[in-house]
């Protein structure tokens, strides 16, 4: 029952994610075909100025949004790109093969490897570490009739995105943060491909 | 009670926001009221020859205005986008990982399901 | 985790930014007062709005702080002093109004002027009477209540805002509380 969740604690609670490493950000294809054929499309582009200017947008008196403010903090940058279709198969694997190539250079590694038989959700999670330290994030998540790349760069205070637990929808882990272990035991597929 | 009074209290007395243009009227007002004491007193016989020099400059200062006022306008609007987007990034992030949390819950739990049956 | 857009927040970056902007606006830039304005804006008016009980007379108040502020930026050191100097300044202004009227119909606040904002209420029958019975309040001690419940303002703060003894704060606050559930009781049995 524990290892399973020192998956995720580690994402969240990696020690560090210190300074930020320039090529833990990904080059995101220009998806513009697939934006046309999608019903919706999310694109999310947070530079570290924008994401210091949303942060004096956000209420330090608010508690929520208080915690949000210290995660993104020592943020460098979160880009998302997301895709809802209408009908399954709408787009290929070859699609976001391009971030997978760039997903299996040296300093990223796959932490968790999920395919569902019942969902058909597949959701794949990767870290880069840099000098000991996890410097980046990257998610891909397809669905039949949805796909999703995040990538967030630089330092992820892990405390403070655990705080996060419950409000943003982050899982509830209910686990001792300190014990977490870096070693992902559980990962299905522990190297990336 | 007494908690709850206090409670609702702070509910109903949170900060509203004035008219759409209250900020607009206001900053149109202290120009009006800055513009006759940014003019020159009174024009001497010396400094007439000087007026298209003040006009020219007073369009100036105007303009200026006119454009910082705009882009504090832009900065605001940016700012909330800004804000707006970060809120919605960390809300669809948490929700892949939420997903996949599921799945190795998922997972993890049929492993322990065959293993508790062997 | 809500996505409605609030007042410009005053965390520690925008505390910073905010004192740039007022050294902006000390030196003249417009766009700087207009920041100042917008960022402070909802909190004036919500003061000068439960304190006077009506929209109009309320923006009034709120151009005339703001108009004077313009005209004191120098002596204002910090944003922090200039939200200071600001919930003071409307609520003295705020008070002086209310004394120099002969008599004020308070219940004559109409939906449309209501008081709270109807889109946060929890009990919008609860919110309205609360609102409207803080016009059965004197001056100073709505002026307290405000403070305290709006503007999350500690007794010792509002003494120094209101220029007030401690004690008379807390009295004010002990009263208009017993005052405001006794009249709850009434309209809300």
């Amino acid at each position: 029952m524990r290892h399973r969740i020192t998956i995720l604690l580690w994402i969240f609670l990696m020690p560090g994610l210190a300074a930020a490493a320039p090529n833990a950000r990904l080059l995101l294809p220009d998806f513009s075909a697939l934006s046309k054929k999608a019903s919706e499309s999310v694109t999310i582009t947070l530079d570290p100025n924008l994401l210091a200017m949303a942060a004096r947008f956000l209420d330090s008196k608010d508690p929520e949004e208080a915690q949000t403010i210290e995660v993104i903090k020592g943020l460098q940058g979160i880009y998302i790109r997301s895709f809802t279709f209408d009908s399954d198969g709408a787009y290929r694997a070859s699609d976001i093969e391009a971030i997978r190539t760039q997903l299996a250079a040296p300093g990223w590694n796959r932490l968790v490897e999920t395919r569902s038989r019942k969902t058909h959700a597949n959701v794949d999670i990767y870290i880069m570490v840099d000098k000991s330290q996890a410097v980046g994030l990257a998610v891909i998540a397809s669905e039949p009739r949805q796909f999703t790349i995040v990538n967030i760069v630089g330092a992820i205070d892990l405390d403070k995105l655990h705080k996060l637990e419950g409000q943003l929808g982050v899982p509830k882990l209910d686990i001792d943060t300190s014990k977490a272990e870096p070693t992902p035991r559980a990962a299905p597929a522990p190297k990336a491909p | 009670m007494k908690k709850d009074l206090e409670s609702e209290l702070r509910e109903a007395l949170r900060p509203v926001a004035p008219s759409a243009d209250f900020t607009r009227r206001l900053i149109a007002q202290m120009e009006a009221k800055s513009a006759p004491a940014a003019a020159p007193p009174r024009a001497r016989p010396l400094a007439r020859p000087l007026w298209w020099v003040s006009g020219l400059a007073a369009s100036l200062l105007i303009a200026l205005g006119v454009q910082q006022h705009v882009r504090a306008q832009r900065e605001l609007a940016n700012g909330l986008e800004a804000r707006r987007q970060v809120l919605q990034a960390l809300h669809m992030t948490s929700q892949k990982l939420d997903l996949a949390y599921e799945a190795v819950k998922h997972q993890s739990s049929s492993l322990l399901d065959s293993e508790s049956g062997a | 985790m809500a996505l409605a857009l609030r007042s410009i927040n005053l965390n520690d970056s925008s505390l910073d930014y905010l004192d740039q902007q007022l050294d902006r606006a000390r030196a003249g830039q417009s766009s700087a007062i207009a920041v100042l304005i917008r960022a402070h804006q909802r909190s004036v008016y919500s003061l000068a709005l439960r304190m006077l009980g009506a929209r109009e007379p309320a923006e009034d108040l709120a151009q005339d702080v703001f108009m004077q502020m313009s005209d004191h930026l120098k002596q204002i050191e910090s944003n922090q002093h200039l939200v200071f100097w600001l919930r003071k300044v409307t609520t003295h202004k705020a008070i002086d109004q209310l004394r120099h009227r002969a008599r004020i119909e308070w219940t004559a606040l109409d939906e449309n002027q209501a008081i709270s904002d109807p889109t946060e209420h929890r009990d919008p029958l609860l919110q309205r009477h609360l609102g409207a019975l803080l016009q059965n309040l004197t001056p100073d001690a709505r002026a307290v209540v405000l403070l305290r419940y709006q503007e999350d303002l500690d007794p010792t703060d509002i003494a120094r805002t209101l220029d007030m003894p401690i004690n008379t704060v807390k009295s004010h606050l002990k009263r208009s509380l017993e005052s405001l559930r006794e009249r709850l009781e009434e309209v809300l049995p």
